[in-house]
């Protein structure tokens, strides 16, 4: 036998589910394909409660094997099938394991005493499944299995008559829509007292998605007189909401008065052939019609919902993760950007600042230098350095180092605060500060020069005696030949007392004249010693400032350069992993991209079962690639 | 016995003086102003539910006229008002026209209104004045169905509009979905309507063509009924379930004198062949050589009756209800409109002035909320105090609690608990559960008993503290009682 068309492509279907990691589509679908596999029609009975789901399924089979009464009855699906021999069985809690065939749903607990498949008299099937049911089996029951021998069953269909879709004060639910795509033919029951609800339209709908066939039945006409009006209705709302099901007019009661008095023009108008024909026309229709459609919606369902999320991955390829790349790429180079504008910035700060330091610093030095000159002038306008010199030198000494110490004190001073302000002006992240002893200056270095004595020309004796001798001798002279006249010898006491009076004058201007000489000198000398100190000081103090700024320089310089490595690195990392990411969604993008148009040309295929042969009939899902 | 007099002054004080506080805003007034009128007015219950399921019939059949509905050109679905009028007259009140008054005739088939020239809005209201002992007591509200085109969203958002509207609802229903009863249940976050829960009753409409119109259907439907009534979900909602078959109340209350000849006719048919052509309603109505009655005859009872109808009807003339009035008194009975009447009466009218006063707190409340006020915050003070003091909203609470079953009182406790605070009934002789023509003085020794007992169980130490709590507002009930007993005397 040749393997049919639909079921090599539900098997690709399956397969495709398994690759896409969806086993739950796959599960349902091979149990759909098992299902499908078999020749017989499942024809599940849906509908609101008090509807006559149970009755109409009675009526079919005209037996009373389904649970019918006033109030809430059914409350466990019973299946019916074909049997040689009438047979009931209740399936309870325990059931083999498989997908839940019907009425899944919260079930009470496990009462292990029961076993799984109660056999009962079909008399008494109807009433197990009910509200009166045994109080041992209330609330257990999961499904009644019952097997009729009727004609209508042997051609190969299989009733399932569930409990109410939604009703008040009842925790298990009825038919859901997992419960309906294991359908091949669904019937919506609803009588004709009223029009369909809201609720039953949109039971219709799910319907319509996962079942083949989908036929209204509509009870009750016997009840009310308004059937056809009710009937007309329904159709126009149908085709007003595009639902394109067909509608059969029944009265179960008409049914079943008719098998009772063997009445065939009352089975005729109970609009039971009609539903008969109907459902004898999809079992007809199962191995080739209906399975095809089944397959085409089960499919294209199962497709559909591996396509959505495959087409959202394609959209959206990980926002987070590049987005985060790229908010580092751009950080990283706004990093580089500033560093770049603020370098030259902070190398001008530097030198500017440390020329103008060296000008302070010099000025400073020459002032207070030359406030020690003054003051040593001034000292040296009285004191005779012969006597003061010793003195003089400690006092010079010490207002030198004293100078010297301030001066390079507020140097230190003034260079910290350099530093720190060229620091603020190189962007540094990471809160790093600059080294301690970038500001530092060696203090060893400060020196003040033995100060050299000037040479001082002390008036010794000698040099006085042979001063006042000369002096004399002019005085001697002079008053001795003035008295000679007067006859009186050169030497005489008045020659002799001008010589001394001459004498002592010359010994005295003599002296004077040594002083000044003196301070002269000594004042020279304090002069060039400070002089000297200041080249000298100046030119440490200058050396060491600009030994310093080119630490600083080359730290800054160092650090500076640190950030920009590491920014460009930064950069370039995260231009690298937008570039992977790129290359492997593109990848990805691509595989899935192949993936859909595998998945398009599997839909279009599996859709093309139904056009072939239903024409016309168009499935509302679209898919693009 | 008033022991409601004294809630109802309270809560016209709080609207006289929520009235001068709002003096100053116009539209704060207004809806004082109004619900002042409401409050003076009948009660209103409104009739709601989903579509076709028979609330314009039901309004007939309460009446006892057709009068219900108001066909409305183009079919556009408004709220009706039926309430007791001096003569017959239809008003259209329309948020985009002025009040018009529509050209009225009223005929053997009810009321006949000339819809000519109304523009009808969805918004529009139709008050219809009846002149009717049966709308004396309270005004009936037909309501759009709720949840027919629209989603449950929309349901949810009209059953809150009517119930803003009215004082008592009646929720009509073939079989109450799980839906529809969240949707009934109080607002949550409503301090007014937690405090006075329940002012429902579900009608289980269209009884008739419940277990597909076998003859027994109407004690069918009391046993879904009865069932219901003891489904926590449901009676956390409503006060009562009571199935009605209002085609058949409409149709016996009217019941005409050919009707009546062409019931019997069929009656004397002989049951087997009447039984062919009753089986449907395509039957009936068809030709045949048994079918006593004339086409048009036909036409006309299966559209007042119903093919139930017509089963019981001749059934029922069948088995001797040989009068118009014989079998229009049974037919009544049968219908369920009785029992209607007697809910509505024990839990709406008579306990008229609470549900009048909820519905006015709850316009207090809104108010209060909407526009704030210092002025105004003695007013929510008080409404608060009245809320958590007043005995009536505490038998309310208490009967809601009882009716779901969360007191932790015994069930045979529990049900004279629902019975003395007034679950079947707010009337002295039926709290007390007498149910024979008793003396003066077997009431004061029945009430003096029931007070004793019921000290005894607020005072048990083997409950827990609701159920003592329960049992101390039934003592309250009981005294309430005793007090009320003892007044006429000493006059």
């Amino acid at each position: 036998m040749i393997a049919p068309p639909w079921l090599s492509l539900l098997d690709e279907t399956i397969g495709i589910c398994l690759a896409h990691e969806r086993g739950d589509l796959a599960e349902r679908l091979r149990y759909r394909r098992a299902r499908l596999l078999t020749p017989k029609l499942h024809v599940l009975v849906v509908g609101a409660a008090k509807q006559g789901k149970s009755q109409l399924v009675n009526a079919l089979v005209n037996a009373s094997v389904c649970a019918v009464g006033d109030d809430l009855t059914t409350m466990a699906p019973t299946i019916i099938q074909h049997a040689e021999e009438p047979s009931a069985v209740l399936v309870t809690d325990r059931r083999p394991a498989g997908p839940p065939a019907l009425g899944a749903g919260p079930l009470p607990a496990l009462s292990q005493s029961l076993p799984d498949r109660i056999p009962v008299p079909v008399e008494d099937v109807a009433r197990q499944t009910s509200g009166r049911a045994d109080p041992a089996l209330r609330g257990s029951v999961v499904t009644a299995e019952v097997g009729l021998p009727r004609q209508l069953l042997a051609a190969g269909m299989v009733l399932i008559d569930t409990p109410p879709t939604e009703v008040a004060g009842r925790n298990r639910p009825g038919a859901s829509v997992a419960d309906l795509d294991q359908a091949d033919t669904v019937v919506l029951v609803s009588d004709a007292t009223c029009e369909l609800t809201s609720a039953e339209l949109e039971l219709l709908v799910s319907a319509t998605k996962s079942a083949p066939s989908v036929l209204i039945a509509l009870t009750k006409t016997d009840l009310s007189p308004r059937w056809r009006t009710i009937a007309e209705r329904n159709r126009t709302r149908l085709s007003e909401i595009g639902l394109q099901a067909r509608m059969v007019p029944v009265s179960a009661t008409l049914r079943l008065l008719a098998a009772q008095h063997n009445d065939k023009a009352m089975n005729e108008e109970s609009g039971f052939a009609e539903l008969v024909t109907c459902l004898q026309r999809d079992v007809l229709a199962k191995p080739d019609t209906l399975a095809r459609r089944g397959v085409a919606m089960v499919a294209g369902t199962a497709i559909v919902e591996v396509v959505g999320p495959l087409r959202a991955s394609v959209v959206e390829p990980d926002p987070n993760r590049s987005a985060e790349a790229i908010a580092k790429l751009r950080s990283a180079q706004q990093t580089i950007e500033d560093l770049r504008r603020h370098a030259s910035r902070w190398q001008t700060v530097l030198s500017d600042e440390t020329s103008d330091l060296v000008t302070d610093i010099e000025y400073d030095l020459r002032e207070r230098t030359r406030r020690i000159l003054r003051e040593a002038d001034r000292a040296f306008e009285t004191a005779d350095p012969q006597v003061t010199w010793a003195q003089f030198e400690d006092w010079l000494m010490e207002s030198l180092t004293e100078t010297a110490n301030a001066n390079y004190g507020w140097l230190l001073d003034r260079f910290r605060w350099l530093a720190e302000k060229v620091a603020q002006s190189v962007p540094m992240p990471r809160g790093e500060s600059m080294p301690e002893d970038m500001a530092e200056l060696p203090s060893d270095r400060l020196g003040v020069e033995e100060l050299e004595a000037p040479r001082l020309e002390p008036f010794t004796l000698g040099q006085k005696a042979f001063t006042a001798l000369r002096s004399s001798y002019g005085g001697v002279l002079m008053f001795g030949l003035a008295t000679s006249l007067a006859g009186l010898p050169l030497i005489n006491p008045i020659s002799l007392g001008a010589g001394v009076a001459f004498g002592g004058k010359g010994i005295r201007d003599e002296s004077e004249g040594r002083l000044k000489r003196r301070q002269a000198a000594a004042r020279t000398a304090a002069q060039r010693h400070i002089d000297d100190f200041y080249l000298s000081f100046t030119k440490d103090c200058k050396d060491l400032l600009r030994q310093a700024q080119r630490r600083l320089r080359d730290h800054f310089l160092q650090v500076t350069e640190s950030i920009q490595d590491e920014a460009l690195a930064i950069a370039e990392a995260a231009r690298q992993s937008i570039q992977a990411d790129a290359v492997h969604t593109d990848t990805r993008n691509r595989q899935v991209q192949r993936d859909l148009e595998k998945l398009v040309n599997l839909y279009q295929r599996v859709q093309a079962l139904v056009t072939a042969a239903v024409p016309a009939r168009s499935a509302g899902l679209e898919i693009t690639a | 016995m008033r022991p409601n007099a004294e809630l109802g002054e309270l809560v016209w004080a709080m609207l006289n003086e929520a009235l001068e506080s709002y003096a100053d805003s116009p539209r704060a007034s207004d809806w004082l102003r109004y619900h002042m009128e409401r409050y003076r007015e009948p009660l209103r219950i409104a009739l709601a539910g989903p579509p076709e399921c028979g609330k314009s019939t039901l309004v007939n059949a309460m009446v006892g006229e057709k009068i219900a509905p108001i066909g409305s050109p183009g079919g556009v679905v408004v709220s009706t008002w039926f309430q007791d009028g001096p003569a017959p007259t239809v008003t259209v009140y329309s948020a985009q026209a002025p009040a018009r008054e529509l050209a009225v005739s009223r005929s053997e088939d009810g009321l006949q209104v000339d819809t000519r020239g109304w523009q009808p809005h969805h918004q529009d209201r139709v008050v219809v004045d009846w002149p009717t002992r049966t709308l004396r007591e309270a005004t009936l509200i037909d309501t759009p169905a709720i949840g027919s085109a629209t989603g449950e969203e929309a349901g949810t958002t009209t059953l809150a509009q009517i119930a803003g509207e009215t004082d008592g609802l009646l929720y009509l229903a073939r079989q109450p979905r799980g839906a529809e009863l969240q949707a009934l249940q109080a607002s949550p976050g409503n301090p007014v309507a937690e405090s006075a829960p329940i002012n429902t009753i579900l009608v289980l409409a269209k009884a008739d063509e419940l277990g597909a119109g076998r003859i027994d259907a109407l004690s069918s439907a009391q046993q879904v009924a009865r069932r219901l009534r003891t489904d926590a979900r449901v009676a956390a909602t409503c006060q009562s379930v009571v199935p009605v078959a209002g085609m058949l109340g409409l149709a016996g209350k009217t019941l005409r004198d050919n009707e009546f000849a062409w019931l019997q006719r069929l009656s004397t048919v002989p049951r087997q062949t009447a039984d062919t052509f009753l089986i449907s309603a395509d039957r009936f109505l068809a030709d045949s050589p048994h079918q006593p009655l004339p086409p048009a005859a036909r036409v006309s009872l299966l559209e007042r009756f119903g093919l139930f109808g017509i089963r019981l009807a001749s059934l029922l003339a069948r088995r001797g209800f040989d009068t118009p009035a014989k079998l229009s008194a049974e037919l009544v009975q049968r219908s369920g409109l009785g029992e209607l009447r007697e809910a509505i009466n024990m839990f709406f009218v008579d306990r008229r002035e609470v549900l009048k006063a909820r519905s006015a707190l709850l316009a207090l409340d809104g108010l209060t909320r909407t526009e704030p006020r210092p002025s105004a915050r003695r007013l929510v003070g008080q409404l608060e105090r009245l809320l958590a003091t007043a005995h009536e909203f505490r038998e309310l609470r208490l009967l809601a609690t009882l009716q779901a079953n969360r007191t932790g009182l015994p069930a045979e406790l529990g049900t004279e608990a629902n019975r003395l605070i007034g679950g079947q009934g707010v009337d002295m002789l039926t709290r007390l559960g007498i149910d024979y023509e008793a003396t003066e003085i077997e009431v004061r020794e029945a009430i003096g008993q029931t007070v004793h007992r019921w000290r005894d169980i607020a005072e048990n130490p083997m409950l827990d503290a609701s159920a003592r709590q329960a049992a101390q507002v039934v003592l309250r009930s009981c005294e309430g009682l005793l007090g009320a007993f003892v007044e006429p005397v000493r006059q």
